[in-house]
């Protein structure tokens, strides 16, 4: 019984960090260029994707190399859902969670037969194949894709408040909204149960857990994450097309949930922050080389790739991993 | 009570120093984005890598040879032109991302020639160009949507519009191939329904229609669109789609020995581009097609004399063709578009100068533009042209027969528009 007035406390204390986080950053968005703001927004929908690794892979131990394609679910079904039923824009990302999340159970339950290498090769097939169905579909608006148009900021913000601020604004909400759930989530027993089934599923099983069905849950939640990530990017957009859901997407969110540690929903935002500095250091680079704009496009690619290879080689538990267990040491030490 | 208002002075003197150091520093030499004293900055996106490169890949630097040779003759009032080129891939996602480069990184002054109806379509929305008020110089697309004005108020487009040139092809078949069995390939999206609603309207019948989605073209797809073309017994067969897209049909065909009357649509007719996607030359010949330029091989023409010789000497190794042409043209009307802007030019002031004399600007191609301040509509009409045996192409019936049109219900008349003449040295002098 004294268990739960410690519980409320503890949620109300993270309810008022993550509204001190927004307020906090919100502040920031103020203060930064409309590049930067840009690029805020596009850190906040990796923090979603990311977010939806950790759970799946860093928690019930189940490999996916097919967020993207989640992704493109999420954003298809948010853009349709717009256009075609011209929803407003709440339902259209409450549409991304849905389907993504229905498409992410009926793959869970084919999923939860599967493990390893074979689960990874799965997921990486889907994520080849599905974004390119949309060039079968002449509804899903082929190669140069459909319109996904949240409209303009609300008037009385005033004329000095730009479009990417207000990007901005709805991505790093629905951020923090999704790592508040997401954390919730993973420290409740759901949480302890997949971490119990990812590190011995014989003993999770003898201890009375249905090790195939919290694996579908969890596939079902990550999903649900991914297609909200894949609206979110959409709207950063304004369009939803196969060629914003590729391959090199779905190798670049697994780049980042290894380099953040896999198993920290904290790291999500670092490993998030990564990805976006990517592509301008990789500018950088190119332009420093000479001949920039030939390569410079594929060059982020490679570079993702190197520090997955480097990562895997020097550190398999990513070096946020290492180094919060390096933290965690020097504190017992002391 | 002396020092502390000393203090209180010097406090006061370092920080009027400090804010004045920190406007000074702040700022620019010109007010305007893009432009200082001795540079103007333009920007353009468009594919340099990826399956739809070929050709389109030539435009920028194009672009950029013209530009050298106007820097190397005095500039534009006295201010070099640097063009940055971005590569998108001909992906509207990566072409927003290079957009927003251009635009808050690189801070140029306008875009110019941005490339595909999808890229653009995005691109200013996402980027929120009319808002912003960043000029969007001659789009290298004929998408009829971009004519509205009021949606796009500071955008310009230079190619007839794609319902322009259906209005045009309906009236030539209905001239030239009357009372044979039609048949139509067209890309299912804006710029294909872009055509065939002009085609409705102008009451043409198509005997056979055969719809691809972008991006599903291949020699397997090909197959199914020859075998319904033959199956329907088409006769006369238009193709209104990409280049990638017209490789194939023409190749399958060929192979099946299916033969009808070709008439290519302006955007997937480039000789050079089928030829390097491995279309046999034998399949062009004969081939019609609307064109908008002189063939880049006329070299009785003015502009193309004058724009090959600025090719050999700034752009060298680059073999002259349609891209080529049409991106030296893009250059010479932009620095006409500079130029009428003024000595101390402004975005606003851009985009009223193409208003106000944009429709007197030389341009390679045949037809009026129609600039004015309720019109961003470039040029407005096409002649047939008809493709020989190695690619090059000729005006149908030996003379160019110039038919102009609008994108709405307006008529399709024969023109006898003549075109200004191209400016002393290929060096414009307009105020």
């Amino acid at each position: 019984m004294e268990l739960w007035p410690e519980v409320r406390c503890a949620v109300r204390k993270k309810i008022a960090f993550f509204i001190l986080l927004g307020w906090l950053l919100l502040l920031i968005g103020d203060r930064i260029d409309e590049l930067r703001v840009y690029q805020g927004a596009q850190i906040a929908m990796y923090t979603i994707a990311l977010a939806s690794i950790v759970l799946l892979t860093g928690y019930s131990g189940q490999i996916s190399l097919g967020n993207g394609a989640m992704m493109a679910v999420g954003g298809y079904a948010a853009a349709l859902s717009l256009n075609k039923l011209e929803s407003p824009v709440w339902f259209a990302f409450l549409m991304a969670v849905f389907f993504s999340a229905l498409f992410g159970a009926l793959l869970g339950a084919a999923a939860a037969r599967l493990s390893g290498p074979y689960l990874a090769g799965t997921t990486l097939a889907l994520a080849v194949g599905l974004p390119e169905i949309a060039n079968q579909f002449a509804f899903l608006g082929g190669v140069p894709g459909i319109l996904f148009d949240v409209g303009f900021p609300p008037a009385r913000f005033g004329e000095e408040f730009t479009q990417y601020k207000w990007f901005f604004w709805i991505a790093t909400f629905l951020a923090l909204l999704s790592l508040f759930i997401t954390s919730n989530i993973l420290q409740s027993r759901f949480g302890r149960t997949w971490s119990a089934i990812r590190s011995n599923p014989l003993a999770a099983e003898l201890s009375g857990i249905h090790s195939s069905r919290m694996k579908i849950l969890a596939f079902t939640i990550s999903s649900a994450l991914a297609g909200l990530a894949g609206a979110v990017l959409a709207m950063t957009i304004s369009l939803v097309a196969p060629g914003a859901y590729t391959l090199t997407l779905s190798f670049a969110l697994v780049t980042g949930a290894v380099l953040a540690g896999v198993s920290s929903l904290p790291g999500v935002a670092l490993g998030a922050l990564i990805l976006v500095a990517i592509p301008e250091i990789a500018d950088v680079l190119a332009n420093s080389w000479g001949g920039g704009e030939n390569f410079s496009n594929y060059l982020p690619g490679l570079i993702v790739s190197l520090l997955l290879i480097l990562s895997v080689i020097f550190t398999p538990n990513g070096p946020g991993e290492n180094l919060r267990r390096h933290h965690h040491k020097k504190a017992s030490e002391h | 009570m002396i020092r502390e208002t000393r203090r209180r002075g010097a406090w006061l003197a370092a920080t009027v120093l400090a804010a004045g150091s920190l406007i000074a520093t702040a700022l620019p030499a010109y007010a305007e984005t893009g432009v200082s004293s001795s540079e103007i900055k333009l920007g353009i996106t468009l594919p340099l890598t990826g399956a739809a490169s070929p050709g389109y890949n030539k435009i920028g630097n194009a672009m950029n040879a013209y530009f050298k040779y106007v820097n190397e003759n005095g500039g534009v009032y006295g201010r070099k032109i640097t063009l940055i080129q971005k590569n998108d891939e001909y992906s509207p996602q990566l072409s927003i991302a290079k957009t927003n480069e251009l635009i808050l990184k690189d801070k140029v002054f306008a875009l110019v020639g941005p490339l595909g109806t999808a890229n653009f379509t995005a691109v200013h929305k996402s980027v929120g160009l009319a808002k912003r008020g960043v000029p969007s110089l001659f789009l290298n697309t004929g998408f009829s949507g971009f004519a509205k004005k009021a949606n796009y108020p500071a955008s310009f487009m230079i190619l007839p519009s794609y319902a322009m040139e259906a209005k045009i092809i309906a009236q030539f078949l209905k001239e030239n191939h009357a009372g044979k069995k039609l048949g139509i390939v067209y890309q299912n999206d804006e710029f294909g329904i872009d055509g065939m609603g002009a085609f409705k309207a102008a009451g043409t019948k198509f005997d056979v229609t055969v719809p691809y989605t972008s991006g599903s073209q291949s020699a397997a797809t090909a197959q199914t669109w020859v075998s319904q073309l033959a199956a329907g017994g088409a006769q006369v067969v238009v193709f209104f789609g990409v280049t990638s897209a017209t490789a194939p049909l023409l190749a399958v065909a060929a192979g099946a020995k299916y033969a009808p009357q070709w008439i290519l649509g302006s955007v997937g007719s480039d000789p050079l581009t089928l030829r390097a996607l491995g279309v046999p030359v034998a399949v062009l010949n004969g081939a019609q097609t609307p064109a908008g330029n002189p063939s880049p091989n006329d070299t009785s023409d003015e502009y193309v004399k004058q724009f090959q010789e600025i090719n050999t000497k700034y752009n060298t190794g680059t073999a002259f063709d349609d891209y080529v042409l049409q991106g030296m043209n893009i250059g010479l009307m932009t620095v006409q578009a500079l130029r009428a802007a003024g000595p101390n030019p402004t975005r606003k002031g851009l985009t009223s100068a193409i208003e106000t004399k944009g429709s007197t600007f030389a341009s390679v191609a045949y037809s009026p533009l129609g600039y004015s301040k309720t019109s961003n509509v470039g040029h407005t009409g096409y002649y047939m042209a008809v493709m020989d045996a190695n690619g090059d192409r000729k005006p149908f019936g030996g003379t160019v027969k110039l038919y102009t049109t609008d994108s709405g219900s307006g008529p399709v008349v024969l023109s006898t528009f003549k075109r200004p003449a191209m400016p002393a040295k290929g060096l414009p002098s307009n105020s």
